[in-house]
Order: C-alpha cells, then structure tokens, then sequence
C-alpha cells in the first residue's frame, strides 16, 4: 500500500530523516519506536504533507486505486482525500469552527473526490453520533468548536473518532497514547481495532510498549538518529521496553 | 486637550455646508430649550472645528478630504433599497425604518406595543419628553463633547426616543435602520435617545445602511441611560456605502448595578469613527464593550472607546476584533480611567487582529489611565496572520488551504458573534457579513 524509499529530510536545513526504508502492505499494522528526537514525528508530518519541513532525497509511493502515486507530489489536502489520515500527537485547536461543520466539510470533501453525493447535515449529524457513541464520548463535543477547551484526552479521542468519520486507506497514529489514563487508552485502542481491516494499514507510532499490548502491529521498527535500525515482530517492543535503545546502536 | 483650530480649517466647506443644513431647519420656535440646544450645539461645532491628525485624539482618523466636501442638502429621492432593508426585518421584532433621516412607515414594522415600552419619533420626544432628554444632557456637564457630538445635536430632527419603565423586561428586539440614499455628497444625523427604568432590560440593535453609489457622511449619536439594575444588550451595525464616511457617537451614562452589554460591527464605509464613551457613575456596574471590523481595499476603521470608572466595584470587559484585508487601516484605541474612588475596578481589554492583505496598517493602542491602588486592569493586543498549524489540520483533514483560510477566518468572527446574546441579531450581523466573508474568496 505504501512504499517509503530513501527519504532523507529535515526541517530549516538540519537533516532529520537520513535515509528510510519502509513497505506497509494493505492489512497490516506497523509500530514505530524510538528514543526523543530520533524522527518518528517528523515521519508522519512529512507522510501527511506539512510544509515546514524539506524532503531532499527519496518518495513515497502509495497504492490507491489501482495506481502508483508518488505522495510527495501531491498537496496535503489531496494526500487526505485519497485515503492519508493523521492522528494528531498535539490536535490543533480552531476556535470558532464547529466541529460537525467541520468534519462534514471534510467528509464531503472525500465524497466529492470520489464522485459519490455529499452527506447532508442531518444524515451527517447521526453519523457522527454513531462514531462519537463508539469512543464514548459526550455529544456536546458535536457543537463546541474543534478541540477548543477539550482535555488532552479528549483530544485523542476526537482524533480517532475523526478517523472513523474519514476511514482513511492509511492512518498515522502518532503518539496517541501519549497523555492518556489507561482507561482512555483501552477506549481509543478499542476504537482504532474496530477500524482494523483487510483493505486499510496503520502506522503506530509511540514512546510505550503499553498500547500495543491493545493495537497489536504485525511488525516493530526503531528509529534511530533518522534510520530504522531493526525491524522484527511485536516482540521487539518488549525487549526495547526493557532494556532500552542503546543494545541496537548500528554495529552493535 | 482642545486644539484650536486654524482659520482655514473653521471655514471648512464642510462647516459651511452644517451652517446652511442649519439655517434650512428653521428656528423650532415652539420650543426655546431645543433651539437652545441647537444652537449652542452649532456654534460649538463652529469653535472646534473639523479635528485634523494633529489632534492626538484623531491622529489616525485623517479627515481633511471630509472637510473639503461640497455637501448639498439630503433631497429625498427614488429609493431602491427596499430588499436590502427588507432581508434584515422579522415580523416578531420591532422594527424602525429611517430613509433619510425620515422615518418609512411602509417599511417600518411596529407590531403591538409592549407594555411598559415607550417608542416615539424624536420630533415628538423633543416636546413630550424634554425632562428626560434634558436631564441626561445636564449630567453631562463639565464632559468633554467632540464635535460631531455637537453637530448632531445642532442637526438631529427626527430620530428614536425609547424608554421602558422600571421593571419592564421587553423581549422583542428593537431594530432601528438607517439607511442614506443621495444622488448628491449628503449629510445625515441620525439620533437615538434610549432610556432604560430601573431593573429593566431591553435588546436593540441599530443599523446603518447606504446605497453603494451614494457619498455622504452620516454622523451619528446615540445616548444612552441606564438606570438602577437595569440591563441593555445594545448593538450597533455599520455597513455603510463603501464611498461614506461614518462619524459616529454612542455615549452610555451608567447607574448603580446596571449592565450594558454593547456590541459594534463596523464593514462598511470608506473612513469610519466610532466612539463608544461609557461613564460608570455608580457602584457594580459592569460593561462589555466588545466589537467587530471587517475593512478591505482602502477601507479605514477606528474604534474609539473610553470607559470612565467613577464608582468602586465595576467590572468591564472589552473584545475587539478586526480582519483586515487588501490595503486597508485600522486603529483602534481603548482609554480606560480608573477614578480614585473606584477601587475593586475590575477591567480587561483586548485587541486582535486578523491580516490578511500585505499593504495593511494596524494601530492599536491601550490607553490606561488608573487612580485607584486596589485594582485589576489587564489589556492586550495581538496583530498577525492566520497560524500555519491551524491550517495544516484542516488541509490534513481534505479541505483546501483556500477553504481552510476562509474557515479560521469565520471562525475567528464566529468566536465573538456566537457569543452575542440575542440569536436573531446574530443571524442579522452574518448578513451584514457576507461583503466581508466574500472578500476572503
């Protein structure tokens, strides 16, 4: 589904990715660990398009209907109609901008790519309910503006109930569990599980073993100073969590 | 601080033309106090003259082409604005419509008359109700009037007189409209006297039209008197011919635990003022005093506001807000005094604006003047464009960067107009919005 090949790229001139190399197949679920500072975030900025940072080297090829595109080519907007998500590790807030109105601006943005009628605001408000219920999350979010006053934890959540409203080909989770209870964190595991499918990947990025305990990735890789420097099985998260990242240090 | 004007400037063209509007008048020989008034109120505009930048209190508001005017009188003419006034009434309020500075009692929509709420042309009032009208004026002794104020009173003829008697809670909103229609540069003073009995409420909202081709200036004044524990949610709306000018007056004279709840969206004109003066003489009072600008192309705006805290324990709170487009200016300044008196003075002021254009020109300018030691005054500015972050999550969510744009700019509108009190007034600040939105296109 997505191909990332050789992709170098920094923010303001200081290199921070040196070189990734990553093929994610339909189906599959892929985690990424690694220490502060290694790139992890900026893989999943530049996978959905942000413009401060600078790719130097290498693309990303991604599947979607049956044809090749390189993602690198194509603006953020058109990267999330066909199919990219990003959970957010900080949501943004926009005040003032109704988070239904929102959202249906979004959905309706993908079914006019796709060529399919657009939601109107009552089909669309039920919707959304039916998403909202599924993370257990109070409907009064539906009318308040997007992230604004929303605890961390209900950030995240909004996140993935976002995600749920798009159901994007890949999503990029980064850090979702950062700041969550665990209570929380079962409820937005629960929530991405339910998202899990034959046709889609995910890519879980994250600083703790914990949530793949809940998102279980067919495939860990550390990141390292901007290089993946192992990938194995689930497993690997477990023996990073407990001894740490140092054990994997190129040529060790 | 008076500037005394040059004699070039005292014989303005414009000064001229208020001269001969006042001579058209006539002497209102039936009523000495108001031909009193009148033209003490004249020959103070006489003495002051047209403010020039010079004056630090206009520095920013530069009306030396409003001076030079060749202003004719305001003959009424075919009017063709009929549908733009139209889509702003709603049979359930209560609806005043001035063409003119005459009252259209076709397009006026009066209903049944509440109880308790007394609604007469100011041509009446100035007869009926000169105790009230003159009372307020008297405790005006010893404030500075600027010379608009003046002209005003020298010009006014018809106008608004609303008063509710004490107790009275009137619902329905009351909408005045003014609108200008000149085929020729005319001068307009439309005044509004509103009193409010004690713990009484009452919701009007006051707009300000023009036909798009027509130049004039409209100068108006409204004054306001809120009694004890009385409650006015009051909003001004100017979307004036984008080729007018639009010098404008509210003045707020507040009693013991009243609340004014004041609103001003300011679109339309070519050089806009608005002053908002608000004296707090008495004790729990508080004030908003929140706004909203839109300018684009060479449009000017200016939003004058001073708060007089006379009484200790008051509150007042201030939100402005302004987006400004294309090569469009805007100032604004917030004076706020604190009295000696007035300790427990509760305030808070910010100024935000949105830029948009590259050839736009902020200033803003807190201005706190404070006396009392016991005291919590905080104020704020902010100028900058829309943040890059908030646009990446929404294009990161399939809505173009153009879209994301016009968005965060209706959000950032939508923040203090959701927050107005009355939903119909809202809906009718959105339609007056459209110019400003569609500028975003």
């Amino acid at each position: 589904m997505i191909e990332i090949r050789n992709l170098h790229a920094g923010i303001a001139g200081t290199p921070i990715l040196k070189g990734i190399n990553l093929t994610i197949n339909a189906g599959e679920v892929h985690a990424i660990m690694g220490p502060n500072g290694s790139g992890k975030s900026t893989l999943s900025k530049i996978i959905s398009g942000h413009p401060q940072y600078e790719v130097t080297e290498g693309e990303i090829i991604y599947d979607v209907n049956f044809k090749k595109v390189n993602l690198l080519d194509l603006s953020p907007e058109e990267r999330a109609r066909e199919g990219i998500f990003l959970a957010f590790q900080y949501p943004v807030e926009i005040p003032g901008v109704n988070t239904a109105v929102f959202l249906r601006a979004a959905f309706n943005e993908i079914c006019k790519h796709q060529g399919v009628p657009e939601m109107d605001p009552i089909d669309f408000d039920e919707y959304i309910r039916s998403k909202m219920k599924a993370l257990d999350m109070d409907e009064k979010y539906i009318t308040r503006a997007v992230n604004v006053d929303f605890s961390g934890g209900e950030k995240k959540r909004n996140e993935i109930m976002q995600m749920a409203v798009l159901n994007p080909h890949f999503a990029v989770l980064d850090e979702t569990d950062s700041g969550l209870d665990i209570d929380s964190m079962r409820i937005v595991a629960e929530g991405v599980n339910k998202l899990r499918s034959k046709k889609n990947a995910m890519l879980v990025i994250t600083h703790y073993q914990r949530l793949l305990n809940y998102i279980v990735p067919d495939f860990v890789h550390i990141l390292q100073d901007g290089k993946i420097v192992k990938s194995a099985g689930k497993e690997l998260a477990i023996a990073v969590e407990e001894k740490g990242y140092d054990w994997l240090k190129e040529g060790v | 601080m008076l500037i005394i004007p040059t004699d070039q400037e005292k014989s303005s063209p414009l000064i001229a033309a208020v001269q001969k509007y006042s001579e058209a008048m006539g002497k209102t020989s039936t009523s000495s106090w108001l031909s009193q008034i009148r033209e003490k109120s004249l020959s103070r505009f006489v003495k002051l003259g047209i403010p020039t930048v010079k004056n630090e209190e206009w520095k920013y508001t530069n009306l030396s082409a409003l001076s030079k005017i060749d202003f004719k009188p305001l003959v009424s003419e075919k009017f063709s604005l009929q549908s733009e006034v139209k889509r702003l009434i709603k049979t359930d309020e209560i609806t005043l419509v001035f063409v003119n500075g005459n009252l259209d009692e076709g397009l006026s929509a009066l209903g049944a008359m509440p109880k308790g709420l007394t609604l007469l042309s100011l041509k009446k009032a100035w007869f009926e109700r000169q105790t009230d009208i003159e009372g307020l004026l008297n405790k005006y002794t010893g404030v500075f009037e600027n010379a608009f104020v003046s002209m005003n009173r020298a010009l006014a003829n018809d106008g608004t007189f609303i008063k509710i008697a004490d107790k009275t809670i009137v619902d329905k909103v009351i909408h005045i409209i003014h609108v200008t229609q000149s085929a020729q540069p005319a001068i307009t003073t439309p005044a509004s006297y509103i009193f409010l009995g004690k713990s009484s409420e009452a919701t009007v909202l006051e707009t300000h039209l023009g036909h798009a081709d027509s130049l004039y200036l409209a100068a108006p004044l409204t004054e306001v008197f809120l009694d004890e524990n009385a409650i006015l949610h009051y909003c001004k709306a100017q979307s004036e011919s984008l080729k007018s000018y639009h010098v404008g007056n509210t003045r707020v004279w507040q009693e013991r635990d009243s609340h004014f709840d004041g609103f001003a969206l300011m679109n339309g004109g070519d050089i806009t003022r608005n002053d908002l003066d608000i004296i707090s003489n008495g004790e729990g009072t508080s004030s908003t005093m929140n706004g909203f600008y839109g300018v684009n192309g060479k449009q000017f705006v200016d939003n004058h506001s001073s708060m007089d805290h006379r009484m200790p324990n008051c509150t007042s709170n201030q939100l402005y807000k302004g987006i400004l487009n294309g090569a469009s200016n805007a100032s604004f300044n917030g004076k706020i005094f604190v009295r000696q008196i007035a300790q427990k003075t509760n305030s808070y002021q910010l100024n935000k604006n949105l830029v948009l254009g590259v050839d736009c020109k902020v200033n803003t300018k807190p201005q706190l003047e404070i006396f009392a030691d016991d005291v919590k005054c905080t104020h704020g500015a902010t100028i900058g464009q829309l943040n890059e972050d908030e646009i990446f999550y929404l294009q990161s969510r399939c809505i173009s960067k153009k879209t994301a744009i016009k968005l965060l700019a209706h959000g950032f509108v939508g923040d203090i107009i959701n927050k107005l009190h009355n939903s119909a007034i809202q809906a009718k600040l959105n339609i007056l919005l459209e110019p400003t939105f569609a500028a975003l296109e």
